[in-house]
Parts: structure tokens; sequence; C-alpha cells
């Protein structure tokens, strides 16, 4: 029989690091959980003897509007933070998919992103501080709460996108963005792909890009356009597609099928990739960042054959979301890099017990 | 310890007799970077290519000897000082623009490349690289990368590591890896996040993907007088808070402005307590609508003499009067000590004031010529080194006011890096814990430490900070 995880909810980031520490020295398998929207990202494992979950920990700690910059808690959703600062007239560039209830250190954690990466990039670009409790029980920061500082190592990186496996955000500093002077979606549709790969090229060479531009397999093309409302206008003028409402972003962040995967290639290597995709494939791109979030069928093959075509490109194919025996047949993330040998010895460095997700990530 | 014959010699059957320097008088130009301490290195090593570098640094290993790589030397920290002396590992024959890809828009290049070629030779694509130092015209793609280098133009397109898609690097026991590369959502960890910005003391960088930006179709650049360096920095707060982030938002004080004026003559008004340099960039429609809102802004916080750029080589001209401001000061004082720290955007008046009785306290003058958009503050002390003793002053002063900028709430450095220079001053801002969890990274990654030993990390066989007996982790508890 399995036994079912013992649950911890930690009232502060000193007790996070205790926790995590006593799991470390018991050598006890702990999975850090925030809103558990990615739980299905990784390769499959035995249950963890000891979730830590961030939940308690969920306080906006500074927002200093004329800095712009925001520090909070890392068990705070992605909603209730947006909601926060919306009502100073800022915004952070955080859509991810599978919304709504993303925690923000389960966000980093899991490197997920969204539209709005391809005008500001993913969160690796605006987070400029961080804390993180680690299995030895320090509690330990980088970065700091300016926006430009090149003060040490830039640990942050380290444990964003790292699952979890180095460490537990227990909090993060942001450089945060006034809401755009004007704000305006379009769309179209195509009867081909070549017709919608054809419109977003378009879209994406006016002289003001859009901020945001999905295309989807059923030939429609969304995109987002912010900046002076002159300009804005203008490119849409220009463009002439239909006015429609930004509530499709929030619509379009819900998804989350339940087995699906991710295609990461060089940007303008997404052609090929979306050609050679399966003709009857469910799936929405973003051509201007290069990446195409497929709904998988339980296929090991066709899953294969994609994530060999991907790798041919210079890119992956990572599972966000799979049955157990998709995940064992052709694993979660596919050929290692080759620097697996030093992330390893990355890992061991921090993880020496090798308790935090073990067998999930990467390393 | 000066390093064995046998060595010198082992380098040279490596990368060719002429490429080793090891002669007293010739290794003393390699003793410096532009920062204000030097020190001898023992050889000066030119690789020609990774396989070469690769070597260098395994005969390094083998002899445990220290290896410190060197792009320009325009570093202002002293990361490429070669402070326990051996290799100073110099790249600048590795200068090739490998590729640029117009499609991909992307430049693969060697690290000895000079940053303004590299955008010089994208504008044919209608391309740049944005990241834009001050020294732009000399330093190195490599040396911005291991420094993560900032800019005028990082307030809106962000800094080197925002930009460096991928790295070929050669660690300290001589393997070659690529880091990363021109694909979103890599699997695995962040090597190339956390090896930019390492300062030489994780890697070399042999070879350096960037991404490359479109050149946008307009740029207006304007110039506006303030009565006092008050007036200009609540100016700097207002336009971020009306939502704008222009593309560069630079200010100078009235000592900059005058030694700037008087060798540039670019128009820059000699009366005004400062001035700011603002730029917006992007389609007509926006920068339009985006300079008209910033004068109405500047105006209503005194802001006056408002001067647009009419042509592209008046704009060149305002250009050249910032970037070229620190070598105007020389008009001033023959040396200078150029400082970097940042503050929040909001505490720049008070830190502004702290920096001015600073110097007023050392009787020593100081300019202020910065990246104002982004809080990152670059006060220039400026002195005589033939005065007897001021060199101790000058240092004094210098720390005084990082101490100040840390009790702000501010970093120590927002784009020349720690190195030798500050790094007494990390337990400012950093707890035993933070620091111990970076040593992990460096004892993974160099375990002999070899790499750029004595930078970035507190040394406590060195200068300790004057003021560590003010130090506390008091500072530290305050972010969170």
């Amino acid at each position: 029989m399995v036994k079912a995880p013992a649950v911890e909810r930690p009232g502060s980031a000193e007790e996070v690091a205790t926790r995590l520490r006593e799991a470390a020295e018991a050598r006890l398998a702990v999975t850090p959980v925030g809103g558990g929207r990615a739980s299905g990202m990784g390769d499959s494992t035995d249950p963890c003897d000891v979730e830590i979950r961030t939940s308690r920990l969920d306080r906006v700690l500074e927002h200093s509007q004329a800095d712009m910059v925001v520090s909070v808690e890392a068990g705070i959703t992605v909603e209730a933070l947006q909601a926060a600062l919306l009502k100073k007239g800022q915004f952070l560039p955080l859509d991810p998919f599978n919304s709504p209830g993303h925690t923000i250190g389960g966000l980093l954690a899991s490197g997920w992103t969204g539209p709005l990466r391809m005008r500001f990039g993913s969160p690796r670009d605006f987070l400029i501080g961080i804390r993180v409790a680690l299995p030895d029980g320090r509690l330990a920061s980088a970065g700091g709460r300016v926006v430009k500082n090149v003060s040490g190592y830039d640990m942050m990186k380290l444990h964003l996108g790292a699952l979890g496996s180095l460490g537990v955000i227990v909090a993060a500093s942001f450089k945060v963005f006034p809401t755009p002077l004007h704000d305006v979606t379009v769309e179209s549709s195509h009867a081909s792909l070549e017709e919608g790969l054809a419109a977003s090229d378009k879209a994406l060479g006016l002289p003001l890009a859009p901020s945001a531009l999905e295309l989807f397999s059923s030939g429609r093309v969304l995109a987002r356009f912010l900046g002076s409302r002159d300009a804005v206008e203008r490119m849409v003028g220009e463009l002439g597609w239909s006015k429609t409402d930004a509530s499709a972003w929030t619509q379009h962040s819900r998804r989350g099928p339940e087995n699906w995967a991710r295609i990461a290639v060089p940007r303008h290597k997404l052609r090929p990739t979306l050609l050679g995709l399966p003709l009857d494939a469910e799936w929405w791109a973003s051509p201007g960042v290069g990446v195409v979030h497929w709904t998988v069928a339980n296929d090991p093959e066709r899953v294969r054959d994609a994530r060999s075509a991907a790798e041919a490109a210079g890119g992956s194919l990572v599972l966000m979301a799979a049955p157990a025996e998709l995940k064992r047949a052709i694993g979660a993330w596919g050929t290692p890099p080759p620097t697996l040998a030093l992330m390893q010895r990355l890992k061991a460095a921090f993880d020496p017990q090798h308790v935090l997700n073990p067998g999930r990530f990467v390393v | 310890m000066s390093m064995q014959p046998q060595v010198v010699a082992e380098l040279r059957s490596v990368v060719g007799r002429d490429h080793v320097i090891d002669g007293a008088n010739d290794l003393r130009i390699f003793a410096r970077d532009a920062s204000i301490e030097g020190a001898m290195p023992d050889a000066v090593v030119l690789p020609a290519n990774s396989a070469e570098v690769a070597a260098v640094v395994r005969l390094a290993a083998k002899h445990r000897v220290p290896v410190v790589p060197r792009g320009a030397g325009t570093g202002l920290s002293g990361g490429a000082v070669t402070i326990r002396g051996g290799i100073a590992l110099q790249m600048t024959r590795m200068r090739r623009i490998l590729e640029i890809d117009p499609v991909g828009q992307t430049a693969l290049v060697e690290p000895g490349v000079v940053n303004q070629e590299l955008s010089l030779a994208a504008a044919s694509h209608g391309l740049f690289y944005a990241p834009d130092p001050s020294s732009q015209k000399a330093c190195t793609i490599g040396g911005n990368a291991a420094e993560n280098s900032g800019g005028p133009h990082c307030l809106y397109y962000g800094v080197t590591t925002n930009h460096v898609l991928g790295m070929e690097v050669v660690f300290a026991d001589g393997s070659v890896h690529w880091v990363s590369g021109d694909t979103p959502d890599r699997i695995g960890l962040d090597l190339c996040g956390i090896l930019v910005g390492s300062e030489g003391t994780l890697c070399t960088i042999t070879k350096v993907k960037v991404r490359l930006l479109r050149q946008p179709p307009t740029v207006a650049t304007m110039l506006a007088a303030f009565p006092t360096v008050e007036s200009a920095s609540h100016a700097v707060s207002a336009v971020i808070a009306r939502g704008i982030v222009p593309a560069a938002l630079e200010m100078m004080d009235q000592v900059t402005v005058g030694a700037v004026e008087a060798h540039y003559h670019a128009g820059y008004p000699t009366d005004a307590g400062a001035v700011l340099l603002v730029e917006v960039d992007g389609i007509a429609e926006s920068t339009r609508e985006l300079m008209s809102a910033i004068r109405e802004v500047l105006a209503a916080n005194e802001g006056y003499a408002m001067r647009e750029a009419k042509t592209p080589a008046e704009r060149e001209l305002l250009w050249a009067g910032r970037k070229g401001a620190i070598g105007a000061l020389g008009r001033i004082k023959p040396n200078y000590y150029l400082h970097d720290g940042v503050v929040p955007r909001t505490k720049l008046p008070q830190i502004l004031s702290a920096v001015g009785e600073i110097g007023e306290h050392y009787k020593l003058p100081v300019a202020n010529v910065f990246h104002a958009g982004d809080g990152n503050l670059h006060p220039n002390i400026l002195f005589d080194l033939r005065d007897h003793g001021v060199l101790d002053q000058v240092e004094s002063a210098g720390e005084e006011m990082l101490r100040a900028v840390i009790e702000f709430g501010g970093a120590l450095s927002g784009e020349h890096g720690i190195g030798l220079e500050k790094s007494a001053f990390m337990p400012w801002v950093f707890s035993p814990d933070d620091l111990y969890v970076m040593h992990q990274v460096k004892d993974v990654l160099d375990p002999d430490g070899i790499m750029n030993p004595g930078k970035v990390f507190p040394d406590p066989d060195r200068k300790r900070a004057r003021l560590a007996g003010r130090t506390g982790l008091a500072i530290e508890a305050k972010w969170w």
C-alpha cells in the first residue's frame, strides 16, 4: 500500500528551512508544492514522503509603486499579486497556462511562461531578488530590491526552472511594469497552417510588433498590441484584423489539457516544427518566441518522433502533464544536455541527500 | 611568487613563442584595468582559439597557477587585475564575428569582439546589440558577459544577461562546454545564467551567442536643464510614475556638464544644476506621444531649456558628451575614481545629497554622471595622484558613499561588478549563508580556486572594509 505524504504548511520562511532540514536529516523525499498547477511536470516517481506547501506564505512583503519593485512571499498566487499591483496601475507580465492558481514560487520553479513573454521576456528577465530555503536548513538570498544589480553570483538563475530540485523558493522580488497606455487585442482566422503562419509573420514584422501573438491549430491568430494610443491604432489599422475583447487572453491562459507537451525550438525553426506535427494535432504556439504547446495522446511513437525533430532543431520537447506510462515510455525531459555532469555536481552540492523531488527533474 | 620558467616554456609551446609575454617592462601594461589598484601578472598569454584556451587552463591547473581572463582592460572594479600573479589570459586575438543570422536575429562572436563593432556589423541587417557600456568603443563582448555589463539603454532593453543566449566556456579543468543556446526553455539548470556576471571566477568565455534587436524606426533624444540635482531626480521618478519607461534616462550634474561642454561644445547648459538626457524610440507615432508626455512631466518638475535633437548628428553629439563625460572630467583633475551603486529610484535626491556631503567632508570634488532611470549612481571622485596621501582619502570617501547606497536599500554594483574593489563590502548586503551558497557554486566549478582568485568574495588576507564594524545583518533582513 502506498502511504500518503505528510503535508507541511509552514507559516514562515524560517519554518520552511527547518522542515526541509529535518526531512533531509531523516532522508525523506520532499516535494515543494505551490498551487499544484504544474504537478504533472517531470518524470514519474514514487510518492514523496513530505509535501512542503507554501500556501501560508502568501503576503505581499513590499510594493514600492514609485520604484516599480515588488517583493512577495512565494505562496502568493499570480492572481492575488496582479490584483494588488493593478490597484497602483502596475502589473507583471505573467500569464502562464493552466491558470488560475499558480503561485509565484511554483511559477519560478516550473519555468512556465505565457504569451506576454514575447515582449517582456520570461521571469528570468525581471526577477531581481530571490530567497531560498535549502536542505541544510540555510536561508539564502541573492539579488536585491533594485532594478539593476551585479553584486555576487546571479543565484536566481539556478533556481528558475529547476523544479525545486536545489531548494524551496520562499520569497521573490520583481521589477514591475506600468499598465500599458493602450491595450488592444485583435484576431483573424485562416483556412490553413500556411496562411496562419503567413498572417503571424505579417503581424510580427510590423514596426511596432505585437506584445503577444498566439497561433492555434484551428487557424486562429490572436494578437495583442500594447503601447501609445496612436502607435497601437496605426498597427491595428495596418493589420486589418477584427478587434476582440481582452478577456480572450484570460480564457487562453486557462488552457491546460490533461496531457500536453511543450516544444521549444529557435523561433525561426517553428514553421518546420509545426508542419512536422501530426495533421490532426491540437496545439497553440507563440511564433515570436519559438514555443508550441501540444495536446498529446497517449502515443509514445508520435511524441518520440516530435521530440526527435525538436531536438534535431536544437530544441526540446517536455511533457507538461502526461500519464505515468507515457512518461515511463519516453521520459518527461528528453535527451539530457551535454553539461549534465556539471548540473549533477551542483545538485549534489545543494542537496547531497537527494531529498528534493528525487527522480523528477533532469538532475 | 613568480612563475617557474618551465611553465612559461610550456605556455609557449601551446600558443607560440610570440604569444606569451613575460618581460618585466612589457608585463607592466597588463598590470592594470580601468580601476584603481594594479598587480603584475607573471605572464600574459594570448590564445588564438578555444583549444588553446583549454590547453593553457589545463597547464595552469596542473601547476596551480591563477588564470585571469582579460578583454580590453576597461573594467572598473579590478576584475582583470592579477592580484595573485599568474596568467593574464588576454582574449583579444579571438576577435572574429563568426556569424550574424538576420533571420534568427542572433550573432555568434568570439570574446574579443569590441561591443561597438558588433552593433556596426549588425546595422547592415537593420539590427543592433542593445547593451551599450560607455566604453563600448573599446570594451569586448567577452568582458561584457563576464561582468554582466550595463549601459544607458539598459533602462528599457535590459543588461547583458538579458541578451546572452548561450556561451562556449572553458572551465577550470580545461573542459570546453556550450551552455544554453538560441532555444527558449532549455532542459536542466541554467548554467549560462550563473556564468554571465561571474567575473572570470568560474570560467573563461570563448564564444558568445547574443540576441540582436531590430533597430527602432525612430529615435527621439532630448536634453533638459534643471535648477538642482534634486529637481532633476524628482523629474526622473515622475516620468517613470507616469507609466513611461524611456530607452534611456541619464543625468549629469553641473560639474560634469561644465567639463563636457568645454570639451564637446554639444550645447549643454552650463548654468544648470543638472541636466537630463532622455531618449525614446519606436515608431514615430509612439515617440511623438511619449516625448510630448515627457516634456509635460519635466516642465512640471522645474525642467527648462528643453532641446530635442533635430538631426542624427545632433543626437550623436549629445551622446558623445554623455559617453565621453568621464574623459572630459580630466579637465578638472588628472585622476578619477568612478564608483557604481544602485538605489531605489526614489532615493536619488537623498543619496546624491549624501554623496555631496561626503565629498565636501574629504574636500574632494565629485562629479555625477549616471543612469538615473535605473537609480544606478556613478559618483566620480576627482583627484590628483601627486597629492600626498590623497588615494587613502579617495578610497575612504568612496567607501562611505557605497555605505550610504546600502543604507538607502541599494546594491553594491549595478554594472561594474564586485571584482577586487568591492569584495570586502559584500558582507554589508549578503549574510554568511548567502555567501556560503555562492561559494558552493565556486567550489563545484573551480575546486582548486585557480580562476581569477581574490575576486568577488571577501578575502580575509586583504584589506577589510573600514566601516566593517558598522555592518550588520540588519541590512540583509530589510529585504524581506
